[in-house]
């Protein structure tokens, strides 16, 4: 690829992480805390969202391209290969363009994190699963995307409906009022996915809750797995 | 004229063909809301002031950004310019008896109006769920000073984004990423996320000379009543004196662009 094109759009997106960082702190240093967090464990919590969400969109870019492969049916191609094709068009195109700001937050996260949050092992492990977990989340919802793309053509605009909503935890989740918080916690896990990773390195997450989380990421998965395997009996590849 | 409003009428009715289309998006730009309203409202819930802002000014400039980035910031043209540049397509345009900055900035138009009419009931909508109390100066005629404020960064945002596609000419393949780069400069620096108040004051005071600040953040502090007097005279005459400036630019950038368009694509 063009290499001002992947220095101008990493370059971009530190820019992006590092003025919301600016933000964050400028509003803390005037606030004080936010919902009962320091400016220092808000950060973490944007931190943490950072890198999920950047892996999810390095692991993932592939669904970003689904929509053509449906609308001119070179998902037939695909799914003649004797290869999985939900492993080719969820996992068939790494973007290694975010590869530069992954690194960067993971050596952000282990440095603030340790000087900040916490030194103990036994609670970083359980961030580490945690994150997983945050990613399983998220491979789900891009098999969901991908299942109302061969339904509907529309995958472009629901893609970014999930970057926004996943947006909306950028911030820890207890910030918004019910019914939202356990919308966003327990309905579209998003909470899971990017606020509980912190709250278990921070020692906030009880084990029924881990345990609560790691049962509706499964849910969740199960759930879309079974939508895509149902979505494909209806493509027709119409375009072929 | 009486072409460009043709364009405008099918452009407006362009808009109705991808009902679901349009509907994400708006729904996408009340989501952006809702992250701002909470995370003010988790802040003044053990503040009464911040930055020099009651809880109320703050709702208010959140509601606010619905309305002025829909006015401002939706332009189908952003979207559009580079890519025909890049493939050529800008061969049909130049050769129909119409200019095509101007066509683009007519079918902007029509977006805006359609997209404006939708925040007006997304507001209407979000005010009776949070039933917030809300500020708006009309005591000292904030309203006009609004209108006078946003007209100048309707025409920024359209040369802004222009200019930047003009990249097109020269190196299509990077004209994503200079759009991307601006796209994400622009959301911090217009004040859409949050007022530029938040920030020390000597950024502010640099701020004040890019155009970032009069496409959002002004016209919103001046609807407050936040920016009064001779303060409020000097902020739209260096608006449009950056109108002024992005005209020029984006004229000249087309210009050099136009002499070494190859037509590439087609």
């Amino acid at each position: 690829m063009n290499r001002k094109l992947v220095a101008l759009f990493t370059f971009a997106k530190i820019l992006r992480v590092l003025l919301f960082l600016l933000f964050l702190h400028f509003l803390l240093v005037g606030s004080g805390e936010l919902v009962g967090y320091s400016r220092e464990q808000v950060i973490f919590f944007y931190l943490t969202f950072v890198m999920i969400d950047t892996l999810s969109q390095l692991l993932f870019r592939e669904v970003y391209r689904f929509r053509s492969l449906v609308v001119t049916g070179s998902l037939d191609g695909i799914l003649l290969k004797p290869i999985n094709p939900l492993v080719r068009v969820l996992l068939g195109g790494m973007d290694l363009m975010d590869l530069g700001i992954l690194v960067l937050t993971i050596m952000a996260i282990i440095w603030w994190g340790n000087k900040f949050i916490t030194h103990d092992p036994m609670l970083w492990l359980v961030y580490i699963l945690m994150v997983v977990n945050g990613l399983v989340i998220a491979a789900a919802f891009h098999i969901f995307v991908l299942g109302f793309g061969i339904l509907t053509t529309s995958v472009d605009h629901l893609i970014m409906v999930y970057r926004d909503l996943a947006s909306l935890v950028r911030v820890p989740v207890n910030l918004y009022i019910e019914p939202i918080r356990s919308l966003l916690t327990f309905i579209i896990p998003l909470g899971i996915m990017a606020t509980f990773p912190p709250q278990a390195l921070m020692g906030l997450l009880s084990p029924q809750l881990i345990i609560i989380s790691f049962f509706i990421s499964g849910v969740l998965l199960t759930l879309s797995l079974w939508f895509w395997k149902k979505s494909l009996y209806s493509y027709q590849g119409a375009s072929s | 004229m009486s072409k460009y409003l043709a364009i405008f009428s099918l452009s407006w009715q362009d808009e109705f063909v991808y009902r679901v289309n349009f509907i994400l998006w708006r729904f996408r730009n009340v989501l952006g809301f809702f992250l701002a309203y909470f995370l003010w409202s988790g802040v003044f819930s053990i503040n009464n002031q911040v930055f020099g802002y009651t809880k109320t000014e703050m709702i208010s400039y959140i509601f606010l950004i619905l309305i002025t980035s829909s006015v401002v910031m939706s332009a189908p043209s952003a979207d559009n310019i580079g890519g025909e540049i890049g493939n050529g397509n800008l061969s049909n345009y130049l050769l129909k008896p119409m200019g095509y900055l101007r066509y683009w900035f007519a079918r902007d138009l029509a977006s805006k109006c359609l997209n404006l009419t939708f925040s007006f009931f997304e507001i209407a909508v979000l005010y009776l769920l949070f039933r917030p109390d809300l500020q708006i100066g009309v005591i000292q005629l904030q309203p006009i000073g609004f209108l006078l404020a946003i007209i100048p960064a309707v025409l920024i945002y359209f040369f802004l984004s222009t200019a930047s596609r003009t990249i097109a000419f020269w190196t299509p393949e990077n004209t994503w990423g200079l759009a991307f780069l601006l796209m994400v400069l622009m959301d911090i620096t217009s004040g859409r996320i949050f007022p530029l108040d938040v920030l020390p004051g000597i950024l502010q005071q640099t701020l004040q000379f890019t155009p970032f600040p009069y496409l959002i953040y002004y016209p919103i502090a001046i609807l407050l009543g936040k920016i009064t007097g001779l303060e409020l005279t000097r902020v739209l005459i260096q608006s449009l004196i950056w109108v002024g400036a992005m005209c020029f630019i984006t004229r000249w950038l087309w210009q050099k662009g136009l002499k070494v368009y190859g037509c590439e694509g087609r």
